[in-house]
């Protein structure tokens, strides 16, 4: 379980986290998204102990993280993969990690292989790709056999299958009952990852939520086309849906569903050429929540409506 | 403390560089006796008045010297390295507490450097005796037992040279900025110090690093850009401050910052 409660850091005048409150809970694979600049990688650093809160505080199992005495076998991080010596085998650089923590010998043999470097155990870093770079954190991250898991954006230069090992890898991390928490700026990655949201924008909380309400809060209604659109406007407002007109002559419909639509049409005798429940993707919902706080967007023109 | 000090020993066992760094120190100290090969024949050539004059012990001390900057540099690689890769956020991670990650490197390179600069005092000292022979060089006619303290003496500054280096990469976390730092303080500052005006050379020539193993020994500074005005006690304590303030002042600022 984590908790940030809170929580404000700032940098000199800049104020990279502000006030910001969110519980992670074991069982689920919880993506922390916002545009970057948002302050997802301030939040983990100072959850990790690397940077001290300005005010508030970051828990981990109920405990800042660096009253932990040995913090690998109940937190597994992994920040940035690029961060690692060249000159060192993985196997070193694993060994050395494990030691640290108190962590056995056998254990660095067994994440390779989990995380499919075996192979390679022998090689120095300094020759490995981005993926398995990638993949050294991850069992780095698995060494202590952790129950709380913090991935600061894994797929990031992964190719497709790299993509998937680590999304299969996540939800089964959660199946197992632990916290894993994964921050991203891509909307459609966590979509197929994660069972909730922590939305984040210029340091504070825009959402906290599950996927599932997410899309629900942003379901646009049901596209309906009619030959008969007086007529069918007329009986669907009659039974309560509120109904808009297209410019193409359909109508989209709120406060009804597509089986009380069609219900409805066929015991009046309106033919239905058309009824599609048309909800904004996740990605859309997302850029709209976000649309107030990306630091460095370029200037929208908004469209006239 | 106990794994975190093997962690830090896994860490420094397991890059390149340390092995590099070693090997220029054991070259270094080889070339020192193939010197004093020459130094025997040059010695069988002159004339009884002029062997008065040449003496061995620059040579012995050229090692020890060598060795403080190669320990020096490893000892700011060991953490500087970690900054420029961005690794040290994994080894605070590793190891939240972070007096006591110092605290481990300091021991690890502490360790290494008082072998390696031990190794190198005692091995130029007893090899250039054994190279010279029965020449009776007018600095060597003392026993080895009695040479013998100086030079492990000078060994110890070593591994002062070598924290010192571990605390100016803490502080400074730019390895060119630490190298710079620790050649200014080995060798740049003393020869600045040297042309300071009398009696100035003198007092602050006497609390230079470099200078403090001759004074912990009783030795003079005869022929050497250092003073020797301090009793040897002074100058043990010298010479711990030199490794001591600079990490504890790392540590204070390390704890503090953010990573």
């Amino acid at each position: 379980m984590i908790e940030v409660r809170e929580l404000t850091k700032r940098y000199g005048g800049t104020t990279a986290v502000d006030h910001l409150s969110f519980v992670v809970r074991p069982g689920t694979v919880t993506g922390f998204l916002g545009p970057n600049g948002a302050g997802k990688s301030t939040t983990m650093r100072v959850l990790l102990g690397l940077d001290k809160a300005t005010s508030g505080a970051a828990l981990v199992n109920g405990d800042r993280y660096t009253a932990l005495r040995r913090p690998m076998r109940e937190v597994g991080a992994l920040l940035d993969a690029g961060a690692v010596q060249g000159g060192r085998r993985a196997f070193d650089h694993l060994g050395w990690l494990a030691r640290s923590n108190g962590i056995g010998a056998r254990r660095v043999t067994e994440v390779l292989e989990q995380v499919g470097l075996a192979g390679v155990a022998r090689k120095r870093v300094g020759g490995f790709s981005l993926g398995m770079r990638q993949r050294l954190g991850i069992a780095a991250a698995l060494l202590g056999d952790p129950g709380v898991l913090m991935f600061d954006e894994p797929v990031n230069g992964l190719d497709p299958d790299g993509v998937r090992w680590i999304r299969e890898l996540m939800r089964a991390l959660a199946a197992d009952g632990r916290t894993v928490l994964i921050s991203s700026h891509l909307m459609s990655e966590m979509e197929l990852t994660a069972d909730r949201l922590v939305i984040i924008g210029r340091g504070r909380l825009i959402a906290d939520t599950s996927v599932r309400e997410l899309a629900d809060r942003f379901r646009r209604g049901v596209l309906v086309r009619s030959p008969r659109p007086a007529e069918l406007t007329a009986a669907l407002t009659a039974a309560g849906g509120a109904v808009e007109p297209m410019p193409d002559g359909a109508v989209t419909v709120t406060g009804l569903d597509v089986a009380a639509i069609g219900d409805m049409a066929a015991a009046r005798g309106i033919p239905l050429y058309e009824v599609t429940s048309h909800s904004a993707s996740l990605e859309e919902a997302y850029m709209e929540l976000t649309a107030d706080s990306t630091e460095f967007g370029a200037p929208l023109e908004r469209q006239a409506s | 403390m106990v794994d975190a000090v093997a962690a830090e020993w896994r860490k420094l066992r397991s890059v390149r560089s340390t092995y590099w760094v070693l090997a220029v120190t054991a070259v270094f100290t080889g070339f020192v006796l193939l010197l004093a090969v020459q130094m025997a024949h040059v010695w069988d050539g002159l004339s009884a008045e002029r062997r008065a004059d040449l003496l061995l012990r620059p040579l012995q001390e050229l090692g020890g010297w060598v060795a403080s900057l190669c320990l020096a540099v490893l000892g700011v690689l060991f953490i500087t390295s970690e900054y420029r890769t961005g690794m040290i956020r994994t080894s605070l991670t590793a190891l939240p507490r972070r007096r006591t990650l110092l605290l481990a490197k300091a021991a690890v390179i502490g360790a290494v450097a008082l072998v390696a600069g031990e190794a190198v005092t005692v091995g130029s000292f007893l090899g250039t005796r054994a190279v010279i022979g029965g020449r009776p060089f007018p600095d060597q006619k003392a026993s080895i037992a009695h040479d013998l303290p100086g030079f492990l003496v000078a060994g110890t500054v070593v591994p002062v040279f070598a924290l010192l280096g571990l605390s100016l990469g803490v502080l400074l976390r730019s390895t060119a900025g630490s190298l710079v730092s620790v050649v200014f303080l080995w060798h740049v500052l003393p020869l600045l110090v040297f042309q300071l005006p009398e009696p100035w050379s003198e007092r602050i020539g006497s609390v230079m690093p470099g200078g403090l193993a001759h004074q912990i020994a009783g030795l003079g500074a005869e022929n050497s850009i250092y003073g020797d005005l301090l009793p040897s006690g002074t100058a043990a304590a010298v010479l711990i401050g030199y490794a001591l303030i600079p990490l504890g002042l790392a540590a204070f600022i390390l704890v503090r910052r953010d990573a």
